[in-house]
């Protein structure tokens, strides 16, 4: 009952004339004998975000390819399943010791496929997952749905439960699931408390490499040569970003997430809307005017970066919403400092927007 | 017997529907709400927003621009009345007064075109039915015999603040004796007493809301027919009625009320529906007291145990169509500074829990919002010394009071309306003084006022009128019929 004691009473003004600043006050006037001020508000609009990332469309019509590619594989299975069956067949009929080792390493090898694939599986299952989680997060941008809002945050939590740097953004996080939050709110809190140690990582990873692909081309005797190192640092770029956003892909899970990522890219141009192409010709062609091999060496660093902020955006659980993309240029930023002081080195820790409500 | 025989009908009208519906979809969508709860209001909302495209950021199908038009169709049903759409608009703009009070039913169909996320043409049909709210209180009584109402009306009665109302009326029953000779005299005063004590409940400085039966308020063309004549009686034997006796006939009429009445409008209107929406005018009650608030609470479980909710499966959706989604929405959340949005849906989310626990496990998605369909206040801060007040900008009616100021209904006024508590438990305490309302106190100790305030002034361009503001009814949309837009 105390509560309802230290309750404030209900109050009227009149406003002198519409739209004025100043009014006159009508009741308690006289009783407190403080001057009244009404400031009007601008008009509240409950939180709104642009639908720029609209429901994928589904494919229409049935899928031919992929019924192609199933029954394909079937046809190739049996043919494989009959081959090695025959192999048996025929080393029992030559030897029976031989067979029995014969059937001894099929069923070795067998047994070990089905691992394989069950790996590979759980693997494919995370990432999409994770890209399931980004869609589901991005609706409850749109709708504000409360109740999905938690269940998302839950499953962030359950997804970033190995992660030893996040302990303290958890527990933050979990310490407000009792509370009334609007959906919305709920993922950019979040985003805020979960995303932000792995977003610094990100762009560390994703700067060196391509610090160090642009330091490698710069060097290289052979073009072959700095081929290879890209596709490699690539490679290990994806996987990085992948384990450092809790996927842990298999695979089959890397090839399916570098052909997300190359949609991306081509979606996108790996380019954030504060970037312009123009600055980014005009940097590369100084480069090129100091030397051939520093412009190639530039470009490489760049095209990796833009290949790291794809994967970033296809990889991360949540839509960039209250944290900063990072652009382009930040990174060609770190790159070019990069030359300066060695590679991977520690960044300042980057100042993280709070909330307002704290 | 009656029950089985409505089951069918209703069954065999599922299915021919679910045949016609398959390639032309149809929601059809149920707003509920008692009466001044804003049914109207939003029903016109709605469909002015969906025809003359207002500003639905949050509807995803609009605010991208897949709806290509949304236009009003004939409505399906020629013997009900046609919802006066254009009519409300007027009222709201021109002369800038809410609807009247719904006095009966009527019907709208909207079509929507639109292309689906995977580039297809469709069109979406959506019946929406306004009433009168007073007539919801009728579908509980599908379940009750004659004694039972009769009991539970008395008691309820016989509870504070009712039975002050109630004296002149009790004063007669005690002069009736239920197993005397049938009288219609006396049964026509008792029904009219009954009548004049559920009106007096309703007025808004008691704004009782559970007040059943709901043509006893609203009569509509039924008013004086023999339906409508009884009242409940003190019955102490049980067992059949002794023939001919005052109780037999009381009963025989209160059974051709629910033939004649409540069961035609719960099988036109409410069993067949896909999607709800149920009004709710929280601060009404507020404004009268702790008694209002809990008769609202115990009106909107029972309205809401009527509803037949769960997941629809292929069988169901074939004969027993259920509700698979509901929105509880406070309306007339413009009342309010929008700091205390979610303090007033957490009230309402207390209000509905139990009914609305058993329809969740059923499988029906269900959502709270604060909403209003027609935003008629702005917002701002009112500094008074050194304390700032949160508070809303709007033109009282003519005639509304607040701490000790009536209002012309042309000034502007910025109103306090009073501070909703955190926890939406300190309303409901047990002993009626958890606040105080009109009830009790006079408007200058009420601990809410919450003014009636006039539609917005809009002004109105060549092409015709400018959207209506609102608030939160494009998320009330979203999550209504978005997911069958897409």
């Amino acid at each position: 009952m105390s509560k309802t004691r230290q309750r404030r009473h209900p109050a009227a003004f009149r406003l002198e004339e519409p739209g004025s600043l100043t009014a006159q006050l009508s009741r308690a006037a006289s009783a407190s004998g403080h001057s009244v001020e009404v400031l009007p508000e601008p008009d509240f609009a409950p939180p709104a975000v642009a639908a720029d990332n609209p429901l994928p469309a589904k494919r229409p019509g049935f899928r031919w390819g992929r019924l192609f590619w199933s029954a394909a594989a079937g046809l190739v299975l049996l043919a494989v399943g009959l081959a090695v069956t025959d192999l048996i067949e025929g080393l029992f009929a030559r030897n029976l010791e031989l067979g029995w080792f014969g059937s001894a390493l099929a069923i070795l090898a067998g047994i070990s496929l089905a691992v394989i694939a069950a790996r590979e599986a759980v693997g494919l299952m995370r990432l999409s997952t994770v890209e399931h989680l980004h869609q589901r997060a991005s609706n409850i941008l749109i709708d504000d749905d409360r109740t999905e809002g938690k269940a998302v945050a839950r499953e962030l939590l359950v997804l970033t439960r190995r992660m030893p740097r996040l302990a303290r953004s958890r527990a933050m996080l979990e310490s407000h699931l009792g509370d009334i939050i609007d959906g919305a709110d709920m993922v950019r809190l979040a985003e805020r408390e979960l995303m932000a140690p792995l977003d610094q990582e990100a762009r560390r990873l994703i700067s060196a490499a391509a610090t160090r692909v642009s330091v490698v081309t710069a060097l290289s005797p052979r073009a072959a040569l700095d081929i290879v190192f890209v596709l490699g640092a690539a490679l290990n770029l994806l996987r990085r970003l992948a384990y450092l956003y809790g996927v842990r892909p298999g695979t089959l899970g890397l090839v399916r997430l570098i052909r997300h990522v190359l949609m991306q890219l081509v979606a996108s141009g790996g380019l954030a809307t504060s970037d312009s192409i123009v600055q980014q010709m005009l940097g590369h062609g100084i480069a090129v005017k100091f030397s051939a091999r520093l412009g190639e060496g530039v470009l490489n660093g760049m095209l990796m970066a833009r290949l790291g902020l794809a994967a970033m955006d296809t990889i991360r659980p949540l839509p960039f919403t209250v944290l900063p993309r990072p652009t382009l240029r930040d990174l060609m930023g770190d790159l070019i400092r990069g030359y300066g002081d060695g590679e991977e080195r520690q960044r300042p820790p980057q100042a993280i927007p709070q909330s307002p409500s704290g | 017997m009656i029950e089985l025989i409505e089951q069918i009908r209703l069954a065999a009208r599922a299915f021919a529907e679910f045949g016609a519906h398959l390639f032309d979809p149809t929601i059809r969508l149920g707003v509920t709400g008692l009466s001044n709860a804003g049914k109207t209001v939003f029903i016109t909302a709605l469909v002015h927003g969906l025809t003359r495209g207002g500003r639905f950021p949050l509807f995803e199908a609009l605010a991208t621009g897949r709806i290509a038009r949304a236009s009003l169709a004939p409505q399906p049903d020629d013997a009900v009345p046609r919802f006066d759409h254009e009519g409300h608009v007027r009222a709201l703009v021109e002369r800038r007064d809410w609807p009247a009070s719904t006095r009966q039913i009527s019907e709208l169909r909207l079509v929507i075109a639109f292309q689906s996320l995977n580039g297809h043409q469709r069109k979406l049909t959506l019946d929406i039915v306004d009433y009168p709210g007073e007539w919801l209180l009728d579908l509980p009584l599908l379940g009750k015999s004659y004694e039972t109402w009769a009991a539970e009306s008395l008691a309820l009665s016989r509870q504070e603040p009712r039975a002050g109302l109630a004296k002149e009326w009790h004063a007669h029953l005690a002069t009736l004796d239920p197993a005397g000779a049938e009288d219609e005299q006396a049964a026509v005063i008792a029904a009219r007493l009954f009548t004049d004590y559920l009106k007096a409940c309703r007025d808004k400085s008691y704004a009782m809301s559970l007040l059943p039966p709901g043509r006893f308020l609203m009569p509509g063309e039924m008013a004086n027919s023999p339906a409508l004549t009884f009242a409940p009686l003190v019955l102490t034997g049980v067992g059949p009625p002794p023939p001919n006796s005052l109780w037999a006939m009381m009963r025989r009429r209160y059974e051709a009320y629910k033939d004649v009445v409540v069961r035609p409008f719960f099988r036109d209107h409410f069993a067949r529906l896909d999607r709800q929406i149920v009004l709710v005018d929280a601060l009404a009650a507020m404004n009268a007291g702790p008694d209002a608030l809990r008769d609202l609470e115990l009106a909107l479980g029972q309205v809401l145990d009527c509803f037949n909710t769960g997941r629809n499966t292929l069988v169901s959706a074939l004969l027993y169509p259920r509700i698979d989604r509901i929105l509880l929405a406070a309306t007339k959340a413009d009342h309010l500074h929008h700091t205390s949005h979610d303090r007033l849906e957490a009230i309402l989310k207390r209000m509905t829990e139990r009914a609305t626990a058993k329809a969740e496990i059923a499988g029906t998605k269900i959502d709270v919002v604060a909403l209003a369909a027609v935003r008629a206040t702005r917002e701002a801060t009112v500094r008074v010394g050194r304390e700032q007040l949160p508070c809303i900008l709007g033109v009282p009616f003519a005639g509304e009071v607040m701490g000790g100021d009536t209002f012309d209904g042309e000034t502007e006024v910025a109103m306090f309306p009073g501070d909703l508590p955190d926890n939406p438990d300190d309303l409901f305490g047990s002993d009626g003084s958890a606040f105080r309302g009109l009830t009790s106190v006079s408007p200058q100790g009420a601990d809410f006022r919450f003014l009636r305030v006039r539609p917005p002034r809009l002004e109105t361009t060549e092409t015709g009128v400018p959207a209506l503001p609102h608030i939160r009814l494009d998320r009330a949309l979203q999550f209504l019929i978005g997911d069958r837009l897409q």
